[in-house]
């Protein structure tokens, strides 16, 4: 008996020191004082007021969703074909790929970052919202082929033969056939990628340029000069976009299954 | 509708030999079962056909024009899968409709042909059905109406009715077989049930380690089968093992230990003296006869109308006999023989 209030207890205090931290932020969103306290003395809109009225704040959300999107549509598109691809390799070309594949999750980010702004800078490419689609695509791959890998996994290779026996060429057996029956997968990883993308910071830091900042470094960086509560309507908003994103994603995947 | 022709085909997988180089013509309309255990290479060959794998050697024909190299699209062919493969995103409609729009079929036709497809296996209640609310024998229907749809040059059918239960399978073989007579197709169907390959085929081609055995009607087969492997395959036998101690142009006679006398028969072609052999009698050929061999019944099976008898006959020697009940005898000793027309000898299978 008092074992099982202790797990339960224990259960909770975990539970608690996982979501607190992430949640702490929102009622000082709403705070009416210009520091940050807890918990606030009174509310307000004044700090969402704040950071609409900020061009900077608005134009790095911008950014931030725009990179998002293209990273997950970069991610999604390479991640899939890649997941459609491998099994069709040897063994030994199977397991390479999926080493190399698995790269970007074992290599520490700050590594990648390194390497990533080398190769941006000699393409002029910093502070272009193109680089940092394109490193966070880089990051996402891998878990769009996990996942993907897994719908295709349970797929029948049957009935792509079978489009195939009444006369579909390939285009159209992987359009009609395969993608329908892989969509879960498919928007699983488009979720998770637009997620990692939204939140990734350091890669966006060695990428991000003047007039192109994700919301996650306008964030480091204001909070260098000043800790306002403004800083907690950009995380409250960080926090309720992928929650948004992943709802969609969870509905659309249980449509298309 | 067209003849099919293999022409020395072969496949191997690494150092497998999955299919001996062979030739097999399908007639025109000609519905021609495959039959043979796992392994045999029976879907290895329907697969070529197919065109879901490249033959190692030989070329196929299609109504005399090569196609060897085509891929499965350019091949007009029906497929049926032994678990259906419907599409689960379409509804049965969509899923019959498929190879029309592919083909780029009027819609107003389509509607049509596909209503026709659908009332030919009894389905035309079940167009906006999901696939998944259908029962298998309704999924292996729409399986049908989906493959014939397109009017196919070669209709091909692995083990389709495999995952159905007994009663359902008969359903099927009977639809499929009726079918095929009022709209004959050529077929090749792949199966490892004998019953299956009775009730539909024109001709079965027995296969064993990737070699067509023995090709033939199901009445040949069965009357004269070329070794005891295909016997075995095609319905009940007795098989008398022995060594052929004579052998004179249609006639053989073998010895087999514990038996008084030599069994004599119709020899198979190719069998000499001295060869091992097996007489097959095949039990309904088997009778009562007073002053036969003598023979004890060891176990008696009821089979509704038939009444199976399991007989020890002397050295061990063991025969089934099928009577229709009202004639099995009561007693246990009794004495039996048979017709010498009714008997092969037949060499037995290669190793």
């Amino acid at each position: 008996m008092g074992g099982r209030i202790a797990a339960r207890l224990a259960g909770a205090l975990a539970g608690a020191a996982i979501v607190l931290p992430i949640l702490v932020v929102v009622p000082v969103a709403f705070s009416e004082q210009s520091f940050v306290t807890l918990p606030p003395e009174a509310w307000s809109l004044r700090w969402w007021r704040a950071f609409f009225a900020d061009p900077s704040w608005l134009s790095a959300l911008v950014t931030s969703v725009q990179v998002a999107i293209l990273s997950a549509a970069l991610a999604v598109s390479a991640g899939t074909a890649a997941a459609l691809g491998l099994p069709r390799l040897p063994a030994w070309g199977r397991a390479l790929m999926n080493a190399l594949a698995l790269g970007p999750i074992v290599a520490p980010v700050i590594v990648l970052a390194v390497g990533v702004y080398a190769l941006a800078r000699s393409a002029g490419l910093v502070g272009s919202v193109w680089s940092l689609a394109l490193a966070h695509a880089m990051l996402a791959v891998p878990y769009v082929i996990l996942n993907v890998g897994v719908s295709i996994a349970a797929l029948d290779p049957r009935l792509a033969q079978a489009a195939e026996g009444l006369g579909a060429g390939p285009w159209r057996v992987f359009r009609t056939v395969t993608l329908p029956s892989i969509l879960p997968g498919v928007l699983g990883g488009g979720v998770f990628a637009f997620v990692t993308s939204f939140d990734e910071v350091v890669l966006a830091i060695f990428l991000a340029g003047p007039r192109v900042k994700t919301l996650p470094v306008r964030i480091w960086e204001e909070i260098r000069v000043e800790y306002t509560p403004v800083v907690a309507v950009a995380a409250t908003i960080m926090i309720a976009l992928p929650l948004l994103g992943a709802v969609v994603g969870r509905i659309g995947a249980r449509r298309a299954a | 509708m067209s003849e099919v022709a293999f022409e020395r085909v072969s496949k191997r997988f690494g150092g497998f030999e999955a299919l001996a180089p062979l030739d097999l013509s399908v007639g025109a309309g000609e519905f021609v079962s495959l039959l043979g255990p796992s392994g045999s290479g029976k879907t290895t060959l329907l697969n070529i056909c197919a065109g879901y794998l490249a033959p190692t050697s030989g070329r196929m024909r299609v109504a005399g024009r090569d196609v060897t190299a085509l891929p499965p699209r350019r091949r007009n062919i029906g497929m049926v899968f032994q678990n259906y493969a419907l599409f689960p995103h379409m509804n049965v409609f969509e899923n019959v409709a498929y190879g029309l729009r592919v083909r780029k079929v009027a819609p107003a036709q389509i509607e049509a042909r596909v209503g026709e497809a659908l009332r030919s296996v009894r389905l035309d209640d079940f167009a906006h059905r999901a696939p998944r609310q259908l029962s298998g024998g309704q999924q292996q229907r729409v399986a049908l109406a989906r493959a014939m749809v397109i009017e196919p040059e070669i209709l091909l059918m692995d083990e389709p009715l495999g995952a159905l239960d007994k009663q359902l399978r008969k359903e099927v073989q009977l639809e499929i077989r009726r079918m095929h007579v009022a709209r004959p197709r050529t077929t090749l169907y792949v199966t490892h049930d004998q019953e299956e390959a009775l009730v539909m085929s024109d001709r079965i081609a027995v296969m064993r380690a990737g070699r067509i055995v023995q090709i033939g009607a199901a009445r040949d087969l069965y009357a004269r089968p070329a070794d005891v492997f295909v016997a075995r395959f095609l319905g009940e036998s007795n098989l008398v093992a022995g060594a052929v101690i004579a052998c004179e142009g249609e006639t053989a006679a073998l010895a087999a230990p514990g038996l008084p006398q030599p069994i004599e028969g119709r020899a198979a072609p190719g069998l000499k003296a001295g060869d091992k052999a097996a007489a097959l009698i095949r039990p309904e050929h088997l009778r009562l006869r007073a002053g036969g061999l003598p023979a004890r019944i060891v176990e008696r099976v009821f089979l509704g109308e038939i009444t199976a008898l399991r007989l020890e006959l002397s050295h061990g020697v063991e025969l089934w006999l099928r009577l229709f009940g009202t004639d099995a005898p009561s007693r246990d000793d009794i004495e039996i023989g048979w017709d010498r027309q009714d008997v092969s000898i037949l060499p037995e299978q290669e190793p």
